[in-house]
């Protein structure tokens, strides 16, 4: 599904962030990313997400190379990725709705037709009440909702999510987990970054761990799912 | 609504604010230029179409006492009008009566009887069939030999110089057309450039979502045909109103050279076309600099 040979990444002309990055993430696992602020998780998902391509090394999704997608490529490969972002990335003139059937309209579905989905979807992560509210008349913990909303609308292959729970009460924080946790149970691969040591701790998958630019297995439920290669960097604890 | 969803504010941008009055001007000047070019070509081909297949035969004027040069003169037209009447692809030989030469002088003599008191040429209208074959330098040489100082006018050179006139005034008009479609171009690239600027975030975010090129630019385009159509309108109504009062006092004025400035209803397609093309060329500009500019990102 996504494969990391030997990356490293750095910003102009700036220390690596990430280095010997070495890492293949299996169709239809679900991983954690941990790690300090500042150790590269969130670029190792904007790597996964094609908003950058490595300094050194080879990022292998669906089988293609990014770094030889072309633009249009580019476009086909990220329909198939959902991404909760950190900040959510809103767009505040668009209603929660419109926010969430935004995905759905670039692949061409008419809003009409979507409203229903979209409003279940909104219902179901506690939104009912708020489906043509606006961005900024939301809390943190329903803006972050709407985002999660409009990154799983499309059933991705892959989910990406950055800190999905940084803003939700555990209650809230609990139920989204159990929605990434039924996407990846339709054969979603999910990779979640979050400081939320006790939400790693309730749910059983990998953990990576990110520390200085160096990826590292601290636990590894699923054999099958993660491969650790020879040139990563290993801090693995096995559970 | 016309083009569907909006991801982007466009609306809201007070990048596009002024453009939909540039736009209006730019019409109004293009459906004016437009107009007057088809008002040129309008009376090029009155005059062309009046005095094709038209001559002027002036009978030479002698200038002994009025009343033998009235009979001599009579003499010579009627030989004039004999030898007009037989020659192969003349329709017809009138001569042109006093009155009526009398009118044709009226703008610079006043109303006056001027056939009696100068010494004015007599003038035979003839009517040459455009299908028969005609001989004009032949023509020419026979009216001469039968009365001597005899002149022949076909209008030609009068014409050729309206037509060159008409043609290069339509040439301008054409000209101020073009250069205005070029402004109107430049100013809708620069205002969906300063679009691109402003919303980059939200483009960014469409991009990361899996949007195509051509998705950002349909909210662009859209955009840009609504803001044209609505200055195009704007356009439209100042530029008919115009026309109905320059119309207005054309046919206060009774100028006999000029046409009928009316419009027809292809004139008022013609006039509605221009704020339709202009808003095209809105839509299509705005496309292409988007598309162009979304490339040179990656």
């Amino acid at each position: 599904m996504v494969r990391f040979e030997d990356v490293a990444l750095s910003y102009g002309d700036g220390p690596n962030v990430l280095q010997d990055v070495s890492y293949q993430f299996a169709p239809g696992s679900f991983h954690f990313l941990t790690g300090p602020s500042g150790a590269g998780k969130s670029s190792l998902l904007r790597m996964m997400y094609l908003a950058l391509t490595p300094t050194a090394g080879r990022v292998t999704i669906f089988d293609r190379d990014t770094a030889q997608l072309k633009r249009q490529e580019r476009a086909v490969m990220r329909r198939r990725i959902g991404v909760v972002f950190q900040d959510f990335h809103l767009l505040d003139h668009l209603t929660a709705v419109e926010n969430v059937s935004l995905p759905l309209a670039i692949n061409g579905e008419s809003d009409r037709a979507t409203r229903q989905d979209v409003a279940e979807l909104l219902a179901w992560v506690g939104l009912k009440e708020h489906l043509d509210a606006l961005p900024p008349t939301l809390s943190g913990g329903q803006q972050q909702r709407v985002a999660i909303a409009r990154a799983v609308i499309t059933r991705p292959a892959l989910l990406l999510a950055d800190e999905p729970t940084g803003n939700v009460d555990d209650r809230i924080a609990v139920r989204l987990m159990y929605l990434f946790e039924e996407l990846n149970k339709l054969g979603t691969t999910v990779i979640i970054a979050t400081h939320n040591d006790s939400l790693v701790a309730r749910f059983r998958h990998p953990v990576l761990r990110l520390n200085g630019g160096h990826l590292a297995v601290q636990k590894q439920e699923n054999v099958a799912a993660a491969r650790l290669t020879a040139s990563a960097v290993v801090e693995s604890q096995a559970t | 609504m016309i083009g569907g969803r909006r991801d982007m504010p466009l609306n809201r941008d007070s990048t596009g604010r002024f453009l939909p009055w540039l736009i209006a001007v730019m019409v109004y000047l293009a459906s004016l230029a437009t107009m007057g070019a088809l008002t040129m070509t309008k009376i090029a081909n009155e005059w062309q179409s009046s005095l094709t297949g038209q001559l002027t035969v002036q009978v030479p004027v002698s200038m002994p006492a009025v009343e033998s040069r009235d009979a001599a003169e009579d003499e010579q037209v009627q030989i004039l009008l004999a030898l007009l009447k037989g020659t192969p692809g003349v329709e017809s030989a009138i001569l042109m009566p006093l009155d009526e030469i009398n009118q044709l002088l009226e703008p610079w003599l006043g109303v006056v009887d001027a056939s009696a008191s100068l010494p004015l040429p007599r003038l035979i209208s003839v009517t040459v069939s455009p299908d028969a074959p005609f001989d004009m330098a032949g023509l020419r040489e026979e009216l001469q030999s039968a009365v001597p100082g005899t002149t022949v006018d076909d209008h030609q050179q009068w014409l050729n110089g309206l037509l060159d006139l008409a043609g290069l005034i339509k040439l301008v008009a054409l000209l101020v057309v073009v250069l205005v479609g070029l402004s109107a171009v430049i100013m809708v690239v620069f205002v969906t450039r300063m679009g691109l600027a402003v919303h980059r975030q939200i483009i960014e975010l469409l991009h990361l979502i899996g949007a195509h090129d051509a998705y950002v630019a349909r909210q662009f385009q859209w955009h840009a045909l609504k803001l044209g159509l609505r200055g195009g309108l704007i356009g439209l109504l100042c530029a008919g109103a115009t026309l109905f009062l320059a119309d207005h006092f054309v046919s206060r004025l009774q100028a006999s050279l000029l046409p009928d400035l009316a419009l027809t209803p292809l004139d008022w397609l013609l006039l509605v076309a221009v704020p339709l093309i202009a808003a095209l060329i809105t839509l299509i500009t705005a496309r292409i600099t988007v598309l162009q500019s979304l490339a040179r990102l990656l």
